[in-house]
């Protein structure tokens, strides 16, 4: 299934990708950033919080934004 | 249904400043591509003139081409990595109103309220109240000029207002760590932020500005968390950055440069506490520079010292030493003369 998956991490990306039917949020996330942990981002469904066995739908659009993100001075 | 229609009003306007912005990132491509044009004119005029000079054995002139064909090559290197994205980042389109509104209210729920000022174009939300390492920051108040929107390639569109400013004791315009003058420093989150922005994800950039807010990146803050209440002087009291204060070894305190000095001999830092002056040579110096005379007990510094002995008092001791010689050679002289007319009297 194709889903819209935007990610707020680095320098941005936002595209569509695809993913296997019956996969959860927790399951892309774990796809999609291996070795992150979910709780240091803020992962949003079609703009809304959704739990982590929200199982995801065709054409969903997945955001993730790190909840820490470093400033600087200049 | 009030609100729908606010939300409306506001998408709006989000969608002509996008448009403006679309508008602006050709502009900017094209100012970027007349500076960069001007450059390769200005390398073309260096190569004919260096073609002549060397055509010719002017080795001078080919020189001063070699210095203008560097400095050119530096600017083409400076300008390019700034034109490829504008050129290549492939344009969107604009998000349409009923996706905008969608942003908007996701934005209401993620922040609360959402402030919509009208007559000043501007969108802003306030975050909960930040604290970094235990100093509290207050909430900030994030607002989004949708009248800037278009300068975003080359300025900031938004402004972060502290709402309970609690600024270092150092500089009142800075607010947060990475806030100075009500101007985010994203960092890390610049690239985020930008193309949240082109793509009309509303509820992204704030979110992003929002995780800038609350975290602390110690390696490059306006105002360091540690020093935000100031160091203060040990002796006069005054308030000062940490990078502006001298810590002396010997009392293990910070000073102001006003109470602080240097030895002159092995250059550590010093206070005026604890610090001696050399009686001679008047020169500063650390406890560990400075000795005392062993006749008179003032201190001197190394070099003023001859023997453990000032010079004044090395004097002294030459003078007196010269004048126990010249007594014991004027006893020597006397007692001679004595003995001879003591045999002249016996012969007679």
């Amino acid at each position: 299934m194709r889903l819209l998956y935007i990610n707020n991490d680095g320098s941005g990306f936002a595209d569509y990708v695809s993913s296997h039917e019956g996969t959860t949020v927790e399951q892309f996330f774990n796809e999609q950033m291996p070795g992150r942990k979910a709780t240091d981002f803020l992962i949003r469904v079609n703009r809304q919080p959704v739990p982590k066995d929200y199982v995801l739908q065709e054409g969903d659009r997945v955001t993730i934004t790190p909840t820490k993100i470093e400033g600087a001075s200049v | 249904m009030e609100d729908r229609k606010k939300l409306a009003r506001m998408a709006n306007r989000i969608r002509e400043g996008l448009m403006q912005l679309k508008y602006s990132r050709y502009l900017e491509l094209n100012r970027q591509l007349t500076t960069l044009t001007g450059q390769l004119q200005q390398l073309t005029t260096e190569s004919r003139k260096m073609g002549a000079s060397v055509t010719r054995g002017w080795l001078s002139a080919a020189q001063r081409c070699c210095k203008n064909v560097s400095r050119l090559l530096g600017e083409v290197g400076y300008s390019m990595p700034r034109i490829r994205p504008l050129a290549e980042k492939p344009q969107k389109e604009i998000p349409k109103l009923p996706v905008l509104v969608d942003e908007l209210d996701a934005l209401e729920k993620e922040f609360g309220d959402i402030e919509f000022d009208a007559s000043k174009n501007t969108i802003s939300v306030v975050t909960e109240p930040i604290t970094l390492e235990d100093i509290y920051l207050g909430p900030f108040k994030i607002q989004l000029d949708l009248n800037k929107l278009d300068q975003l390639y080359y300025s900031s569109p938004y402004l972060v207002i502290a709402l309970e400013p609690n600024p270092p004791a150092t500089d009142d315009g800075v607010t947060h760590p990475h806030v100075s003058g009500e101007k985010l420093c994203e960092g890390d989150g610049s690239a985020a932020i930008k193309a949240a922005l082109e793509d009309g994800r509303i509820c992204d950039f704030f979110t992003i500005a929002r995780s800038i807010l609350n975290t602390y990146s110690p390696d490059s803050p306006y105002v360091a968390l540690h020093d935000w209440d100031g160091a203060t002087c040990y002796d006069c009291g005054y308030t000062m950055n940490s990078e502006d204060s001298y810590f002396c070894q010997y009392c293990e305190h910070d000073y102001c440069p006003d109470c602080s000095t240097y030895c002159r001999h092995c250059e550590e830092t010093v206070c005026l506490g604890c610090s001696g002056q050399c009686s001679y040579c008047e020169e500063m110096l650390c406890r560990n520079c400075v000795s005392g005379c062993e006749e008179c007990g003032e201190l001197f510094c190394q070099s003023c010292l001859e023997n453990d002995l000032c010079p004044n008092c090395k004097e002294e001791k030459e003078n007196e030493n010269e004048q126990q010689e010249t007594e014991i050679n004027e006893s020597e002289n006397t007692s001679q003369p004595q003995t001879e007319t003591a045999e002249v009297k016996l012969a007679s």
